[in-house]
């Protein structure tokens, strides 16, 4: 008798803690409250806040962060190194700063009284090119800054990704593709501004836009959310773990990188059409790698791989730029240098990761410890009924 | 006329050929054997370079240079190598962001010691001038200089790989990195000097472009991404790989630079070796390795 | 009767080196067929080739009447070929319900993983997959916690899941203990009750435990078919395996 319960028993406890299967929630708990402060301290920055600076850096480190954020969905998640995101980037901002600045030349002349802007001006042009004539309409442009990276995304990775070249090579194909585009925008300056850049169209900072970018931030984060909690998520998952044993597995592996590479160039190119039109200046330096990089670092230094680590990286680094640059000069230069090397060094989860490791381990161990109690519980009670039983009777049956 | 043209760019095209196959022989072997790239390649050709300017206000020349900038950028490439590279051999990607830094460290504090100006080294007198190739077709005798260089340092790296004793320990470790250890090599001790070898040559590539390029804090970079092009073209894990992937390289930027411009000419030869990597995906001489 | 799996004139070169040679080999349906060889024979290239790892130089390799030669090994796999490599290929930061999740059969297309959830059905093969190599409650944990043997049944479960109608394992006992190897040659024996399997294996034990048909393969070529004991009686496979007896 007392084996029998006891082996049901035992089903029981087994059953019960086979069947539970932990999940990171879509967004854990931490991550709600801290996301709903950090939005509403943002959001309501237009009505308590006085300088007009931080709010406009509130704006960028919106885009950057979303651009940290696209970084990471193809590093952190299917493990991906392009050192030449910011190729979607700028162009999604040139497209942008483009059609603003021929708008904004139609109602500022320049001091020669031409209606086109003022680089091509300078370069000889008297109107506004063909190819560019489409542009002046805002809608297109847009459509034209969404579209076009990502139609390139995907142009560059059935180029890479069908031929199995990933990593280190792939790394070096695109800081190379980054370097030439930043080179062919500096040397076709006519069309582009040059060195100088796109410049003096006015910026578009205001509460609203601040709004509007804080919104799509959110709903990319959400998307992002919901494409790692995918099952497609957990496949990209294994594809970064072991591209090999997935292929096994039946996974077209090319065809899982092109997706989430034009997915997050997509996002690339929202983030730098929204920059564009936010901080009002767009040059070279906003598509080469230098700046690539920097983004790899702050999704670094958040954490990779967690979606929430590059907001938290961005606002970190470029915070801390804020706030050090101006009294350090040069030697900030040294420090970001170090915190390459120490990221890779000593954090490679990154701050974010490194939390969620910590729970992670703490929740297994409570589980285990949990389960171990349960056991103890029900082996103790077995016991006291195996005890009883084996005393006489007393009452009558 | 044009043809002409196009075959003085030819022979222009061999000092670039030069210049970048001292400047990725190193890079290859790094690669090759011990699984690391070195974003601050660029940078460590730019400190060469830097001593070479040193040298010569100091009143030494270029073939003085070379043996110092081998010394200081090896040196410095030891310093590097103990303190970060050793944590993080084989992992590619880690070792590339960690020595960007590096790259940005260095750059900023040569910015802080000499300053942003450009600065200009001249050629060693014996070298100036020239002589006439065929015809009327002028060869200084810098660029003849350029390639014996760059045809002793490969010669000299084939002796160390192929006829030392160390050079056996590379191939080894190279080949089977597990077997090697057990066989009690020391394959730290093969990785530092690798990584050691490949910056002094990195240093001495700095040390030649110092004549013909101005000197500055920024001028590594090119030559650096241009390195990993040969590696990527020419394949790692043979040297023949980095002769062709430089001869490549090196002469289809120079003509095509020449046909159409500097932007254009970069641009047809990445997609010349986005195409070539589509045939066979580990360079030309890469070869088919097991996954 | 048609084999389910039909290897002709095989030729595979890597480096100008030549492993397989014009090598014929074929697996009836619902077998239990063990490779045997010495290292080096060709076995684990037998079965890259027919897992579509690399090309051929030559020859044909047919899969339940449909060509398969050169076919990518994510379509090889959707057609119905599992395989277990000898070094337990896991998704190291996943857990290990979610290393079998991910190799649950079904669709595999990026659209559809995209917005696919997972069924109490699913969910159940899941389970018994795991209760089947007893990996059951360790479910939470990552893939990389484990320890070796745990790593290879836990790549076994990830198979039985994925339903293959044949099945290749490479050396699926290395590196476990006597009990570990048992209990694998056990499971083995019952997941081959309902599916086709090619075991490549080693240990003399576990082959005479479970082995009904042998097919030796040597320097690339195939030495000797049959049963163990037919196969253990050939001159001339106890010459490969066991050196020439020197004259006295």
């Amino acid at each position: 008798m007392a084996s029998a319960s006891g082996s049901v028993l035992a089903k029981t406890i087994a059953n019960r803690s086979k069947r539970t299967i932990y999940r990171t929630p879509l967004i854990p708990r931490p991550v709600l409250v801290g996301g709903l402060f950090v939005i509403a301290l943002i959001g309501a920055y237009p009505y308590y806040g006085t300088n007009a600076y931080v709010l406009s850096l509130l704006g960028k480190f919106l885009c950057y962060a979303i651009f940290a954020l696209s970084i990471d969905l193809i590093w952190g998640f299917t493990g991906i190194l392009s050192l030449g995101q910011a190729v979607y980037f700028g162009l999604g901002a040139y497209f942008i700063a483009l059609s603003l600045k021929l708008n904004y030349a139609l109602t500022h002349p320049t001091r020669y009284g031409g209606k086109i802007p003022d680089f091509m001006e300078w370069n000889g042009l008297t109107s506004v090119p063909h190819f560019m004539q489409p542009l002046m309409n805002l809608k297109t442009a847009v459509v034209c800054a969404l579209i076009v990276p990502t139609l390139l995304a995907l142009l560059f990775g059935v180029i890479t990704f069908k031929r199995h070249i990933y990593g280190v090579y792939c790394a070096v194909i695109t800081l190379a593709e980054s370097l030439i585009l930043q080179e062919f925008i500096i040397e076709y300056q006519a069309y582009t501004g040059g060195f100088n850049g796109i410049t003096d169209y006015s910026n578009y900072v205001s509460p609203r836009f601040l709004w509007f970018i804080l919104a799509v931030a959110i709903i990319f984060f959400l998307g992002a959310r919901l494409l790692t909690h995918s099952k497609a998520g957990t496949v990209l998952k294994s594809i970064r773990d072991n591209d090999l044993r997935a292929e096994f597995l039946g996974y077209n592996v090319a065809n899982y990188r092109i997706f989430v590479f034009c997915v997050s160039s997509f996002m690339a190119a929202a983030a730098g059409a929204m920059y564009a039109a936010w901080v009002g200046l767009v040059s070279f330096l906003d598509t080469g790698p230098v700046f690539s990089i920097e983004a790899v670092i702050w999704t670094a230094v958040g954490g990779r791989g967690t979606i929430v680590g590059p907001f938290v990286g961005t606002f970190l680094v470029k915070g801390a730029e804020f706030f050090l640059s101006g009294v350090l000069a040069e030697w900030w230069q040294i420090l970001v240098g170090g915190l390459f090397i120490f990221v890779v060094l000593a954090m490679p989860d990154g701050i974010v990761g490194a939390v969620a490791r910590w729970g992670a381990r703490r929740r297994l161990a409570l589980d285990n410890i949990a389960r171990k109690d349960e056991l103890k519980k029900y082996y103790f009670q077995l016991r006291l009924r195996s005890e009883r039983s084996a005393q006489p009777e007393k009452e009558a049956p | 006329m044009f043809t002409q043209s196009i075959i003085t760019q030819f022979f222009n095209g061999f000092s670039v050929v030069a210049i970048l196959i001292i400047a990725a022989v190193g890079l290859a072997i790094i690669f090759g054997v011990a699984g690391v790239i070195n974003m601050a390649h660029g940078e460590f050709m730019m400190i060469g370079a830097y001593v070479a300017a040193v040298v010569d206000k100091l009143g030494g020349n270029t073939l003085l240079a070379i043996p110092v900038s081998f010394a200081v950028v090896g040196a410095l490439g030891l310093l590097v190598e103990r303190s970060i590279i050793r944590w993080i051999y084989h992992r590619p990607l880690e070792t590339l962001l960690a020595t960007w830094g590096v790259g940005i460290i260095l750059q900023t504090i040569v910015k802080l010691i000499f300053g942003p100006e450009l600065y200009y080294v001249g050629t060693p007198k014996f070298l100036a001038g020239g002589f006439r190739l065929i015809g009327r077709l002028p060869f200084p005798w810098y660029r003849l200089f350029l390639i014996i260089v760059a045809a002793a340092l490969m010669a000299l790296v084939f002796y160390v790989i192929f006829h030392t004793d160390l050079g056996l320990q590379v191939r080894a470790v190279r080949r089977n990195r597990a077997i090697a250890s057990c066989l009690g090599i020391d394959t730290a001790r093969v990785d530092m000097t690798i990584f050691v070898f490949g910056s002094g040559l990195a240093g001495v590539a700095g040390a030649v472009l110092a004549p013909i390029k101005s000197v500055s804090t920024t001028m590594g970079f090119p030559y650096a991404v241009d390195s990993y092009m040969v590696l990527v073209l020419g394949g790692v894990g043979n040297l023949w790989g980095v002769v062709a992937g430089a001869s490549l390289i090196g002469e289809a930027e120079t003509i095509l630079s020449f046909v159409f411009n500097n932007v254009i000419g970069e641009l047809l030869v990445f997609l010349f070796i986005v195409i070539v990597i589509r045939i066979v995906p580990k360079g030309i001489f890469g070869y088919y390795e097991r996954r | 009767m048609a084999s389910l799996l039909d290897v002709k004139g095989l030729t595979v070169k890597v480096s100008g080196y030549t492993i397989l040679e014009n090598l014929d080999f074929s697996i009836e349906e619902n077998e239990l067929r063990v490779l045997l060889g010495p290292n080096g024979a060709g076995k684990t290239t037998l079965i890259c080739m027919i897992t579509g790892q690399y090309k051929p130089y030559a020859g044909s390799i047919s899969f339940a009447g449909q060509d398969i030669t050169g076919w990518p090994p994510d379509a090889i796999f959707q057609k119905g070929i599992g395989r277990k490599f000898q070094v337990p290929n896991l998704f190291e930061t996943l857990s290990v319900f979610d290393n079998v999740m991910v190799s649950l059969k079904g669709r595999r297309k990026v659209f559809s993983t995209l917005f696919q959830t997972l069924s109490a059905e699913d969910s159940d093969r899941i389970w018994e997959a795991l209760e089947f190599v007893g990996l059951a409650d360790k479910a939470n944990e990552p893939a990389d916690t484990l320890s070796h043997g745990e790593r290879q049944w836990l790549e076994l479960a990830m198979l039985i899941a994925s339903d293959p109608k044949l099945l290749l394992l490479d050396e699926p006992t290395t590196g476990m203990s006597e009990e570990g190897k048992r209990r694998t040659a056990e499971l083995i024996e019952r997941i081959a009750r309902s599916r086709t399997v090619l075991l490549v294996e080693h240990d003399m034990h576990i082959v005479r435990q479970i082995a009904k048909r042998v097919t030796v393969l040597h320097q690339g070529q195939r030495l000797a078919e049959g049963t163990l004991a037919e196969v253990m009686n050939n001159p001339a496979v106890r010459e490969v395996y066991l050196g020439k007896r020197r004259p006295q």
